[in-house]
């Protein structure tokens, strides 16, 4: 067979291409989905673990927090997404409400981490200085501390997104048709597994250099300020 | 000394989580207008007191009253008190994610003390009076040292402060920087302004401070007007310390 035979065989035959578009678009919402809830969430129990160390406070929640962040971190991805899927929604039929849980929580334990490492990083005289001006804890971490440990952590953050991206992949386990689930159905049908799988990859690629460049573009633009 | 009380400081002790004993029982009364230089050895406890002033350093004996209130007592808002309490610190601690005019805007806009175009008015208003007005959109790090620490000072200064507090502000500056920031605080004093200064230079202790004071071992050892307090000490520590240092 020739290439354009073996193009045509699997991506326009039977419109075979749905397969790859109806995929992006579900890894690409479960991504973005699954980012913003590892932001909020993550970001809290940063700033949760963060205020318990500087302060002592709130030693429940951080208890909670520390529990959280031992559990996901400890299990695999495929295992807490299957768990979601399979035993907390078992009875009804939601494979992407189940993704964005899921790969949400799991993104927020890491996002968590990195954030507060961030927040730790900081020099205690900003909250010194903010505190001394009459800002109040809330008001020095929010328009303070914050926004200088988001920007130092961002090339991390980035990393944990790309990563993310990368992880959905494994939404075959709950037979979700996310792009690389799309790609294994057409090699059932086709018997051709390098087509499929050579554009899948490129795919992925093609995303996560679109997310290195973005987030290259943000982080310089926070940087300029600082010289 | 006459002019009304504004920090009463009553037996103030400090002992920290490892046991040191760092105040040792302080007792002395901040008139308005007055400008206190502290001196004495490094780490006897200095900064640990002006801290304390402000509650960055929780006393552990002892009371503070500001302008009548006890604010070692646990039902004050820290917050408002601290809002009347300039401070300015030996590393400047500026907003290096902030250009120089949000530094200064920051805090009388996020109280709601004032509006965004008061506050920007203010701002340039004091960066004026600092010598730095074309320095406004400029970032932190973009200043030399002596630069940053006349921000920090105006920054204080926007809060409109009934007292400022200074850490060894010019310990970190290069020595040709020492000057403009000596020269930007004796003007505020001359203003009016009511301030407590830790510091090494003993030429501003002495031109500039109505007041100096010796802490050593966790207590005031020597206070005096500056002029009879350096010709002529009285405790032998106080004698020892300023023939190292003069
Ligand atoms: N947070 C702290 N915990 C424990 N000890 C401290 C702390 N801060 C200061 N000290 C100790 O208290 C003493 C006085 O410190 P400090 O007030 O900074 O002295 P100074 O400003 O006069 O040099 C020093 O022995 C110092 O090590
Ligand atoms: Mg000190």
């Amino acid at each position: 067979m020739s290439f354009t035979e073996r193009f045509s065989l699997n991506f326009i035959e039977s419109n075979r291409y749905r397969y790859i578009t109806a995929g992006i678009k579900n890894t690409l919402l479960i991504t973005v989905v699954a980012a913003a809830i590892g932001i909020l969430l993550g970001f809290l129990i940063a700033i949760i673990r963060s205020t318990h160390e500087k302060t002592g406070k709130l030693k429940l929640l951080d208890l909670i927090c520390r529990l959280y962040l031992t559990v996901i971190r400890g299990t695999p991805t495929t295992v807490q997404l299957m768990i979601v899927y399979f035993v907390i929604f078992s009875s009804v039929d939601r494979p992407l409400l189940s993704a964005f849980i899921a790969f949400g929580l799991n993104s927020a334990a890491y996002v968590a981490e990195i954030v507060r490492s961030g927040i730790m990083s900081i020099d205690p005289g900003q909250m010194e200085a903010g505190r001394s001006l009459g800002l109040s804890y809330r008001a020095t971490m929010a328009y303070i501390i914050i926004p200088q440990a988001f920007k130092n952590v961002l090339p991390a953050l980035a990393n944990e997104f790309i990563v993310l991206l990368k992880e959905t992949s494994i939404c075959m386990a709950i037979s979700l048709r996310d792009l690389t689930y799309g790609t294994s159905l057409i090699s059932s049908q086709t018997y051709d597994y390098m087509f499929p799988l050579l554009l899948g990859a490129a795919i992925y690629l093609f995303f996560v250099m679109l997310l290195t460049w973005l987030f290259g573009k943000m982080e310089r633009r926070l940087r300029q300020n600082e010289r | 000394m006459n002019g009304e009380v504004l920090i009463d400081v009553q037996g103030l002790e400090k002992t920290f989580e490892d046991g040191n004993r760092v105040l040792r029982g302080i007792s002395t009364q901040i008139r308005k207008s007055e400008v206190v230089a502290i001196i004495g050895p490094s780490g006897c406890g200095k900064s640990t007191f002006l801290r304390s002033l402000n509650l960055l350093e929780i006393p552990t004996g002892g009371r503070i009253l500001f302008e009548g209130t006890d604010i070692t007592d646990k039902s004050v808002d820290v917050d408002k008190m601290r809002q009347k309490i300039g401070m300015v610190f030996q590393q400047f601690n500026l907003f290096p994610h902030l250009t120089i005019r949000k530094n200064i805007m920051l805090a009388p806009t996020k109280l709601k003390l004032m509006n965004k175009q008061e506050a920007e008015k203010r701002a340039l208003e004091l960066l004026d009076r600092v010598g730095l007005p074309d320095k406004a959109d400029a970032y932190p790090a973009m200043l030399s040292g002596g630069q940053k620490q006349r921000v920090a000072i105006a920054r204080a200064m926007a809060m409109n402060p009934d007292v400022m507090l200074f850490d060894e502000p010019t310990s970190a500056l290069d020595p040709e920087m020492v000057g403009e920031v000596l020269e930007i605080m004796r003007e505020l004093a001359e203003s009016g302004m009511t301030m407590i200064v830790v510091t090494h230079e003993m030429g501003f202790a002495r031109e500039v401070a109505t007041r100096a004071m010796f802490i050593d071992e966790g207590v005031i050892k020597e206070e005096n007007h500056p002029a009879e307090f350096f010709a002529h000490p009285r405790e032998q520590r106080l004698k020892d310390f300023l023939s190292k240092v003069l």
